[in-house]
């Protein structure tokens, strides 16, 4: 064997990576997004791993199975653009083409006979009557049994008529036979014991009745799914959806900044900037079901049974609300995708728009309010006491909220010139919830994801509330929410009433109620994006045949 | 030799045997509860939470429930994944590939390389390559991965567009593509993370392998060789070499159970499919059995790896089974 110099092997050496390199940036071509020109790539946080309604339980109850299920299922009737839950003037025809009321708790709904599976079986009035049996089984859909608990039955009469019969006359009736639950097929699932589905084929590759069918899922990876040709509400114009998952947001940022993905749900804050700078891209501010808010603890939680010993008294409540300017708090988070909600009230309730503004900070009347109620700084160090104590208060904040963190600072600083000390503790997410659960708090930084309809404020406000964790408790609070669920005239008025009532208690300081930012290729054309279901009006978009320009940054 | 080693894999067997029940123990007193992550932004009812906890044996006492998982685990069962809803030895399954590629491939530079890197330092000792590789190894050793991945990430791929950023397929390859065209594919998406995991592994195992050669270097045995005139390629490789693979089997012990643990960041950074992404969520979120189904893996690697270990040494080096 003849020797090979030192000079010919590094020659050797750099040849191959000079190959690699040029195989690399060669195929990095390739994996644009734009060779698919019928498709989209929509990068997201989380795998949908059962999205079949009725077995959207429990974690499976997440936005990763929601956004697939409303691709696959089509519900009776889809929520109008203005999000208004109650009556029927709002809602939009799906399965059914029409609908008609016999008395004050009768619904009648027409289905479309032009409505198929995906198998090609048409969708009839048994499929319906099929899917609420199951739906309304605590023991299967424990949540969705109990949103469902003033259906008190669902009937066919015929193949194409479903009668819906309700306990009592209430505004959300409508809202209640359509929103919590889709239709799935009778004829498929009849066979399989109900404690079965979950792990049967269906579940793993589910027929529906939607603009998009199921055609693969790799773990960990994407969903794949594609358009329903002979839709009959129209077909749809991009072909084939691929919703990629990606947990960590820089990777999700990476696959839509590097051609990988054409569209991107919730960026977050700090990122907006980064991805408006690129110029293939269009960002579109979408009003988001998230509200975060400061919730005073009313029940001391050394001993529940006692008053919080210092947050009990309204006024100390009060004084922290009008000590923070919090629309500089939210300018700081969000820029001005968000805005200070008067009530717990995110941008997704239609309420929000018959609300008054939320008040303005005060500090001057903060401070007479703590003087009031015999909070003052004896020993001049900055701090307010009352009997040698100082006025010092533990705000609960979880370790995995970014915005939440942030946000605590600010307001340790701005409560800090009103002299009260907030010390901050960080939680691992676990120990927080179930710190909060048990009530183990002074103030608790929360956060909540709400559905369209207002009537779920009684989880959270209503004496016996199963999410009221502050043990906060208003006896009139809880009659105003009453009537505005089920009693007679308008409900708006009666829930912007319940949401004064809340604001003046200063039950929670609610800080903060955001729109999303989306960012979608600009080849795409026709872009709306629902915000109770990011990708539901998917099947209008269309896409341009011609591919975007290059970035520019 | 035959006794020792079915005794050897007893004291393996019994190690994880304690490993387990000390993890499921662990696990249960550790604050923070499944279902309360369920209820983070969306209240849940208590018939649902109880329809829930009795769904998954989360109301039995936790002997019941230790018992009911030891039972579970003699017939393969792992139970099933609170986050997922599925068997969690399908989940495991499904991910294991990922895992086995992306970790195996840098074990397999790291011992390919690394040693090799190390054996060449050796050898020029004191010389301007080993100097430079000195500080290379040390510069990689210090770097953070997730630091790493970040930067490679961002820079590689999405500003000068070379390879995948993140993922390890391409969604939109055809399904007419052909093997090669796949496999060409999982390549380019392993580049990136499989780099970022080796710049750190493949510098201390270079550490290492230096260290163990310089001292075999020095002995007798190898001056004997040399003025034998047996060629310096020969000496290094077939007389000095072996004996200074001791440490680095130990280390091989060490890192494999890495290969799961090791890559919770570089997966997320690169949303690579593996085993450590799916462990980290399945903490956050209290996923009991997926959490159990993830450790009781990594315990059985950390096993499976000093039993290794020693049967290595002990077919390499007599005394170990007569000690």
């Amino acid at each position: 064997m003849g020797t090979v110099s030192a000079a010919t092997r590094w020659r050797a050496r750099l040849a191959l990576v000079a190959v690699l390199t040029a195989w690399g940036s060669g195929r990095a071509g390739a994996q644009s997004t734009h060779a698919n020109a019928t498709g989209i790539v929509i990068v997201v946080g989380q795998q949908a791993t059962t999205p079949v309604p009725t077995l959207m339980e429990g974690a499976a109850n997440s936005i990763g199975n929601q956004d697939v299920a409303d691709q696959l299922f089509l519900r009776l009737a889809e929520l109008g653009p203005n999000l208004v839950t109650v009556g029927e003037r709002d809602f939009v025809p799906a399965l059914a083409r029409s609908w008609t009321r016999r008395d004050s708790t009768t619904l009648v709904f027409e289905l479309d006979p032009r409505a198929r599976w995906h198998d090609g079986a048409p969708v009839t009035a048994r499929d319906v009557v099929f899917t609420f049996k199951r739906a309304k089984n605590p023991d299967l859909a424990p949540r969705v049994s109990e949103l469902l608990r003033q259906i008190t039955s669902v009937t066919a009469e015929g193949d194409s008529r479903v009668v819906f019969r309700f306990a009592r006359p209430y505004a959300e009736q409508f809202y209640d036979a359509t929103y919590h639950v889709a239709p799935i097929p009778a004829h498929l699932l009849d066979s399989i014991p109900p404690d079965w589905v979950s792990r049967s084929s269906f579940a793993a590759s589910p027929v529906g009745s939607g603009p998009y069918r199921w055609v693969r899922s790799v773990p960990g990876q994407f969903v794949e799914l594609a358009a329903v040709p002979d839709f009959f509400l129209g077909k749809p114009k991009i072909e084939r959806v691929i919703l990629r998952t990606a947990v960590e947001p820089s990777a999700r940022l990476n696959l839509l900044l590097s051609g990988q993905a054409d569209a991107m749900d919730i960026i977050p804050p700090p990122s907006v900037n980064q991805v408006a700078a690129d110029t293939t891209v269009r960002l579109i501010a979408v009003p988001s079901s998230t509200m975060g808010y400061l919730l005073f603890n009313q029940r001391d939680p050394k001993n529940r049974v006692r008053p919080h010993p210092i947050l009990a008294d309204s006024r100390v409540r009060r004084a922290i609300r009008l000590g923070l300017d919090r629309r500089q708090l939210v300018q700081a988070v969000f820029g001005s995708q968000g805005m200070v909600p008067y009530g717990p009230v995110s941008q997704l309730l239609w309420i929000r728009h018959r609300s008054p503004r939320a008040e303005a900070p005060n500090v001057s009347e903060a401070r007479r309010l703590l003087a009031a109620t015999g909070w003052g700084d004896s020993d001049a160090d900055g701090t307010l006491d009352r009997d040698g104590r100082p006025l010092r208060l533990v705000l609960s904040v979880p370790n995995t909220s970014g915005i939440r963190r942030q946000m605590a600072l600010l307001i340790q600083e701005q409560l800090r010139r009103i002299g009260i000390q907030i010390e901050i503790q960080q939680l691992e997410f676990p120990i927080y919830l179930e710190r909060r659960a048990a009530g183990d708090f002074d103030v608790d930084f929360s956060s909540v994801s709400q559905d369209p309809s207002p009537s779920g404020l009684t989880q959270g406000w209503a004496c016996t509330g199963g999410n009221n964790v502050a043990g906060y408790c208003d006896r009139g609070l809880d009659s105003l929410m009453e009537q505005a669920i089920g009693g007679r005239g308008d409900p708006g008025e009666k829930w912007i009433e319940a949401l004064r009532r809340i604001e003046e208690d200063a039950a929670a300081t609610f800080l903060y109620a955001p729109a999303f930012m989306y960012a979608v290729n600009r080849r795409f054309r026709g872009v709306t994006i629902t915000p109770q279901s990011a990708w539901l009006s998917l099947r209008k978009w269309s896409v341009s045949p011609v591919p975007a320009a290059g970035r520019s940054r | 030799m035959s006794r020792w080693l079915l005794r050897r894999a007893l004291q393996a067997v019994a190690t994880l045997a304690v490993a387990i029940a000390l993890l499921f123990l662990l696990m249960r007193a550790a604050p923070g509860d499944p279902l309360f992550r369920l209820s983070a932004d969306r209240p849940i009812s208590q018939k649902e939470a109880e329809v829930l906890r009795a769904r998954y044996g989360l109301d039995q006492p936790v002997g019941k429930q230790l018992l009911a998982f030891a039972g579970g685990l003699a017939r393969g069962d792992l139970g099933v994944s609170i986050e997922y809803g599925r068997p969690v030895t399908a989940l495991l399954v499904e991910r294991l590939p990922a895992t086995i590629l992306l970790g195996g491939s840098v074990l397999l530079l790291n011992f390919t390389v690394g040693l090799w890197l190390g054996v060449r330092q050796a050898v020029r000792r004191g010389r301007r390559e080993d100097r430079w590789l000195t500080t290379l190894s040390l510069t990689g050793y210090a770097m953070p991965s997730f630091w790493l991945g970040l930067v490679l990430a961002w820079l590689v791929g999405v500003e000068w567009r070379l390879l995948p950023a993140a993922g390890m397929q391409d969604p939109l390859l055809s399904s007419d593509a052909g093997v090669l065209e796949r496999a060409g594919d999982v390549l380019r998406h392993l580049v990136l993370p499989v780099l970022t995991l080796s710049v750190v592994s493949i510098a201390a195992t270079m550490r290492y392998q230096r260290a163990a050669m310089l001292e075999v270097l020095h002995l007798p045995y190898i001056v004997t060789a040399r003025a034998k005139g047996l060629p310096e390629r020969v000496v290094t490789w077939r007389h000095a070499w072996r004996n200074a693979l001791f440490p680095v089997i130990t280390l091989f012990g060490l890192w494999l159970p890495i290969l799961v643990t090791g890559s919770v960041f570089v997966e997320a950074v690169f949303a690579w499919p593996g085993l450590g992404s799916l462990a980290a969520g399945a903490v956050g979120s209290r996923d009991y059995p997926l959490l159990m189904g993830a450790s009781l893996l990594v315990a059985a690697l950390v096993v499976v790896g000093g039993f290794l270990t020693d049967v290595t040494y002990a077919l390499l080096d007599p005394r170990v089974r007569l000690g």
